[in-house]
């Protein structure tokens, strides 16, 4: 092992970039998959006639899938019929995909789980159904879906490592360029790299409790 | 000012409700009794169409509930429902569970509704809840909350479904209590309730429905002391005996 060759400045700083591409594609992919994700679960939760058949479809489909395939789906098999992206628009693409399925049956549990007879006293004092979705029935399902919906996020964000196969140049792509350098950097890489995930997620775990007790 | 003409409602293949003939006149108390599964609770929600009805005629003042053409929000307004279990709004404080249906339906600004919730808060007597949460409140507050949140919205027909028998027994009164003052104010109420006390000093007019069918119609003191039908005269001893 050698731990001052492999935390140098330089491979330092090549992890921190690493790390910061990590985030970024997970940032923005949270963002889309969290609107995304809202909306497919909300109309598919309003059973509206054709449109939730469909989309019930779409998102059993993605969530049956290795997230690892639609990675590679996107990257190298979309392409084949024209649409070109980037390494990090494709992982932004796929990562998206994937989340929005997921999240968007956490949101359509979470609206499930609320009482009818929350939508019955609102209905019956004259509240449309859409008033009634969004003052009633969505802010109470939000506050139970904050749980499942950080640790989908913290999931989200460990599962950016998977763009690795696509050479996204994120926090383990870096990691396994300078350990390939020499077999004495693997420990203290893999130290190092734990500990960076292991904050951001960890601190993602710490707000949801912070916004759970709050809201008991 | 109520009027069903004919009604008949199935769940699937079940007739829930047979052929009901009922008309309720502005300012009259209706209490509607009957064993459990008689189809109490769903008469009732087919007035304000939380419940459609199959075939037959169900109005409110002239206007047909069930016709494509009513504005179900429209009629809503008009029609208070009180639940057996309050049906809160548990994210939100009292006064914002009684000023949000006046504020988006009835376009009133937050002062004028807050003014009016404060109004009914008192009627039902507890303005010193305003700022609590439901689940800080008895299951007698949160129920006279549910009232007062009916009544802000002025309208002309209160629907109660039950309102007491979830409460715990020395709840009870302080509800009964509002809801015979309101009756003693004019409000056209449908109640479907087994407290006797209540039917017997407020009520015009006891119905007993059972298995869908209205079987009985008199006034409290007669349909008491002396109930026509066999399985009226059998449900009364039941609920008296226990
Ligand atoms: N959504 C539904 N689908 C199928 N059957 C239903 C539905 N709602 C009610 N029923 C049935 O219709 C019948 C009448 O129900 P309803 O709730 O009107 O009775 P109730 O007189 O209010 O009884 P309770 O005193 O128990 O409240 C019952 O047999 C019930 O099982
Ligand atoms: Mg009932």
């Amino acid at each position: 092992m050698d731990f001052a060759g492999a935390l140098s400045g330089d491979h330092l700083k090549f992890l921190f970039n690493g790390f910061m591409v990590t985030l970024y594609i997970a940032f923005i992919s949270i963002v889309l998959s969290f609107i995304i994700g809202i909306i497919i679960g909300t109309l598919r939760y309003a059973k509206i006639p054709v449109i939730s058949k469909v989309l019930a479809l779409i998102v059993e489909t993605i969530r049956n899938l290795p997230l690892l395939l639609i990675i590679f789906f996107t990257y190298f098999a979309l392409p084949e019929i024209g649409i070109k992206m980037s390494i990090t628009a494709a992982a932004i693409t796929a990562l998206t995909v994937f989340e929005s399925a997921m999240l968007s049956e956490i949101v359509r549990s979470g609206l499930n789980s609320i009482d009818k007879g929350q939508i019955e006293a609102a209905r019956s004092s004259g509240l449309t159904y859409i008033q009634t979705l969004s003052k009633i029935v969505m802010p109470q399902a939000l506050r139970r879906m904050v749980p499942p919906i950080v640790s989908q996020f913290i999931s989200l964000l460990k599962d950016t490592s998977l763009a690795v196969i696509i050479a996204l140049p994120e926090l383990m792509h870096n990691a396994q360029i300078i350990y390939a350098q020499n077999i004495n950097y693997v420990i203290p890489i893999f130290i190092l790299v734990s500990v960076m995930y292991f904050i951001v997620n960890y601190g993602l775990s710490l707000i949801a409790r912070r916004l759970e007790s709050r809201q008991a | 000012m109520i009027q069903f003409a004919a009604v008949n409602k199935y769940y699937g293949d079940f007739h829930v409700l047979k052929d009901i003939n009922l008309k309720i006149e502005k300012g009259e108390v209706v209490v509607v009794i009957g064993p459990s599964g008689s189809g109490k609770s769903t008469m009732l929600r087919c007035i304000n169409r939380l419940e459609s009805i199959t075939d037959g005629k169900l109005t409110i003042n002239n206007t047909e509930v069930n016709d494509k053409k009513t504005d179900i929000n429209q009629l809503r307004r008009n029609i208070g429902m009180v639940f057996q279990h309050f049906n809160l709004y548990p994210h939100k404080t009292v006064l914002e569970n009684i000023t949000i249906a006046p504020i988006m339906v009835l376009k009133q600004t937050k002062e004028e509704a807050e003014k009016t919730a404060m109004y009914f808060l008192e009627k039902v007597g507890i303005p010193d809840k305003a700022n609590s949460y439901p689940s800080q409140l008895s299951g007698g507050q949160q129920q006279r909350v549910a009232i007062a949140r009916g009544l802000a919205m002025k309208p002309d027909i209160m629907l109660f479904d039950e309102p007491t028998s979830a409460l715990d027994p020395e709840m009870i009164g302080e509800v009964l209590d509002v809801m015979k003052a309101l009756a003693k104010e004019g409000m056209t109420m449908v109640v479907v309730t087994h407290e006797m006390g209540f039917a017997k000093e407020v009520a015009d007019r006891i119905i007993f429905m059972d298995h869908g069918q209205i079987l009985e119609q008199a006034k409290p003191a007669e349909f008491y002391a002396n109930p026509k039908e066999e399985r009226a005269r059998l449900f009364l001893s039941r609920i008296l005996n226990h």
